[in-house]
Order: C-alpha cells, then structure tokens, then sequence
C-alpha cells in the first residue's frame, strides 16, 4: 500500500481573479512593504530579490509576511482550493501550508507574486485509472475506501511517499 | 460565416498549442521543490507566471459544487494586542507611547507600532527546518503583535517576560510606522538591571544567568548612555510586571 502526500503550489499574483485572491494578494503586498523596510532601512534596494542576495536575514521575510494571510488560510476551512476529484468536488484537506515570496517590489505592486504550498493530509494511493490516482484517505470504513480519481493538474505534485 | 470558422479553428489550434507547452512544462513537477535561490531569481518571474493553478488546469473537469465560502477582509495576525499565543512566563504588559518631536513631543496618534521578542527559552518565532507549518495557525507568530497608537500616542501589550540568549541583554524589538506603513523608527527596548530589578527577579527563568551579557557589554544598547532605551519595569513574578517605555520619533 503506498501513502502519499500531495502539495499544491498556488501562485497569486497580479492576473489572479477570485476575491480571495485579490484579498491575499493585496494585503501580502502590504505586509511586505512595511516588513521589508526593517531589512534594509537605508532604502538601497526595491526587489525581494535584491533582499534576499544582499541582506542576511531577509529569508525571514517569508515567515514576516505570512501573517497577513493566516485569517485568508483559515477561511478556507481546511480544503485545498482549486483541487478538484474527476466529479468537480473539492476533497483535498490540508492542516499544514508555507506561504512564500517569489517576487516583489516595494514600488511596483504589479511585481508581486506569492505562493501558498498546501500539504494535504496523508492519502493511500490505490491505483492509477487512465490519467487519474484513485486515492483515499487512510481511514478505512467497513473494509471498503471512500475513493476519489485525481488528476495531477500543473503546480500539484506528490510530496512524499511510503511504500 | 466561413471566415468566423476559421478564425474559431485558428483560436482553437492556439489555445491547443498553449496547452501543450504548459502541460510539457517542467515547472509543473518542480512546483513543489523549495529551490528557494531559483525561485527568488527575478529573471524567473515569466516561467511561473505561464500558469496560475487555475488558469492552467482547464483539461480537467470544471468546479460544480455551491459557491462558497465567501471571503470576508481578515487583517493580518500580528494585529492583537495579547501575543502570548501560549507561552509560558512571567506576565508582562508592555505600555509604549510614541511621542512626535515634531509636535512638542506629544503623544503620535493613529502610528502602527510592532513588537516582538523571545520567549523564555530565548527562541523567536519563525519558520523552521521543516517544510511545513504546525496545525495551529494562529500560535505560529507568538510574541508578535501590532497595535495602533490611541490619541495619547499609547499602546499596551500583554505578554511574558522575555528570555535571553547568547550575546544579547534582554531586549524587546521595536518597529514604529505611520498609519501607511511608511516606516519611522526602528529601535530595541533595553531592561533595568541590578538587584531587585526584573532581570534578577526573573534570574534568566531555567537558563539562570551564567554567560549573560548586560546591557553595557551589549553591542546595541553599549552606547546609549543616557539610558533611553532603557524602560521601566515594576512588578513582581507572583503578580506579572508591568513595562512602560516612551519613544520619540519624527513625524
């Protein structure tokens, strides 16, 4: 029996649409602004990416700024967004996730991008069906698995596996 | 009508292609590696950005489940004015006032003013060597927190005596911004020390203070030899202690 782990990588930034998105996009920016001043308050530099080549320490930035999305992670009651089983369900629980900077800009929103890693629960991966795993979670119930077929969409990926 | 269907094939055979090349990608099976140093890199900005989870994910099937939950404007965690978030310590309630020297030094109203210290042990919160945050969101920034100036220029937070640890006194940092973020000061809040102070009373709580470094060994508070940074503290361990400190900044 092999037990996996799925992480779902999801990149927001200035294309992102939904409301949620927007909110975590726009008060990450926030929090960066004011957070980043702390690592370079001679004002030299205007890229995360500046920060991070010139500035030891900066890497904390990652851990500073995710505060401002822990309500926006709450909110999503512990499913995965975006993940969808081949019936258009979310099913995807999560309890652990790192937020990340890929870029940023302290003049320039539109170069903000961030990421949320969700790592799901621990899944067995049953099989493979066409393009799809069919996966459940570890609980058995009277001797049969409540299954569901996932397809490895981009930015969604096995994290760890047991055998 | 027959150049509509054309253009719909073109568009079609396009859209196909962008498929393809996103599917293809490798992006998609590094998504998860934390290569932090080819993820920061700015000329890697257009490779992530070819596909949003959900933007790219348009060959698998549609969400069909009641919209919802709705997202509602959450602040961000900092903003409390208790930072305990479990940890265990002496009480302490830190009372801050910012005083502009730009207006007779009264009190800064509407000023954003972040703390954050260690805990007993002497550790800060931050992210470890795992990949993965624990299950309790909210605990994860303990002894951190945010509060707005009121019209005295006053903040107050509650929280424990802070620990210390290897070439540091006992400090708390301080980051004073205005109302948009701008910042205005960075600065440290020293602690009194000698006996019957805090620092003695609280003795460096399990670390005892074998190897402790006072404030004029400090390599931060060494030159401030008039003391401003230096609060006042009161109190007691059995009935928590009470930190006050004022600060000036120009505004």
């Amino acid at each position: 029996m092999k037990v996996i782990t799925l992480c779902y990588r999801k990149v927001i930034d200035s294309s992102s649409e939904t409301l949620w998105e927007k909110m975590v996009f726009e008060d990450s920016y926030a929090e960066f602004r004011m957070q980043s001043q702390y690592f370079d308050q001679e004002k030299k530099y205007q890229h995360f990416g500046e920060l991070i080549q010139n500035v030891p320490g900066a890497e904390r930035l990652h851990f500073l700024v995710s505060a401002s999305v822990t309500g926006y992670i709450t909110q999503l009651n512990s499913l995965i967004p975006d993940v969808l089983d081949n019936q258009g369900r979310r099913f995807l629980k999560f309890h652990n996730y790192r937020f990340e900077i890929i870029n940023s800009s302290m003049k320039d929103i539109s170069k903000h991008q961030v990421a949320i890693n969700f790592f799901s629960n621990k899944l067995v991966w049953h099989d493979t069906v066409a393009d799809q795993l069919l996966i459940s979670e570890e609980i058995q119930q009277d001797e049969s698995f409540q299954t569901h077929l996932l397809k490895l969409i981009p930015f969604l990926s096995i994290d760890t596996l047991k055998v | 009508m027959y150049q509509q269907t054309d253009q719909r094939m073109e568009r079609l055979g396009f859209i196909k292609s962008l498929l393809v090349g996103a599917v293809s990608a490798p992006v998609v099976f590094e998504a998860c590696k934390k290569d932090a140093a080819a993820e920061l890199a700015e000329d890697t900005a257009s490779a992530t950005n070819t596909g949003s989870g959900t933007s790219t994910s348009s060959c698998t099937v549609a969400p069909t489940e009641t919209e919802g939950p709705f997202p509602t404007k959450s602040p961000s965690s900092y903003l409390r004015s208790d930072i305990t978030d479990g940890k265990t310590g002496y009480a302490m309630t830190a009372k801050i006032t910012i005083a502009n020297v730009n207006n007779s030094c009264l009190g800064l109203a509407g000023a954003l003013v972040d703390i954050w210290h260690c805990d007993a042990e002497g550790n800060y919160s931050e992210y470890g060597g795992t990949q993965m945050q624990s299950t309790n969101y909210q605990s994860v920034h303990f002894l951190r927190g945010r509060q707005v100036t009121d019209t005295n220029g006053l903040v107050t937070f509650k929280s424990i005596f802070p620990g210390w640890y290897q070439g540091r006194a006992t400090h708390i940092h301080v980051h004073i911004y205005k109302a948009d973020g701008t910042s205005l000061k960075v600065t440290q809040i020293a602690f009194p020390e000698g006996s019957g102070s805090a620092v003695a009373l609280v003795n460096g709580y399990s670390k005892g203070m074998s190897g402790y470094t006072y404030n004029k060994s400090d390599n931060v508070f060494s030159d401030d030899s008039t003391g401003l940074q230096i609060a006042s503290v009161t109190g007691s361990k059995a009935e928590g202690f009470e930190l006050s400190i004022r600060l000036s900044v120009s505004a």
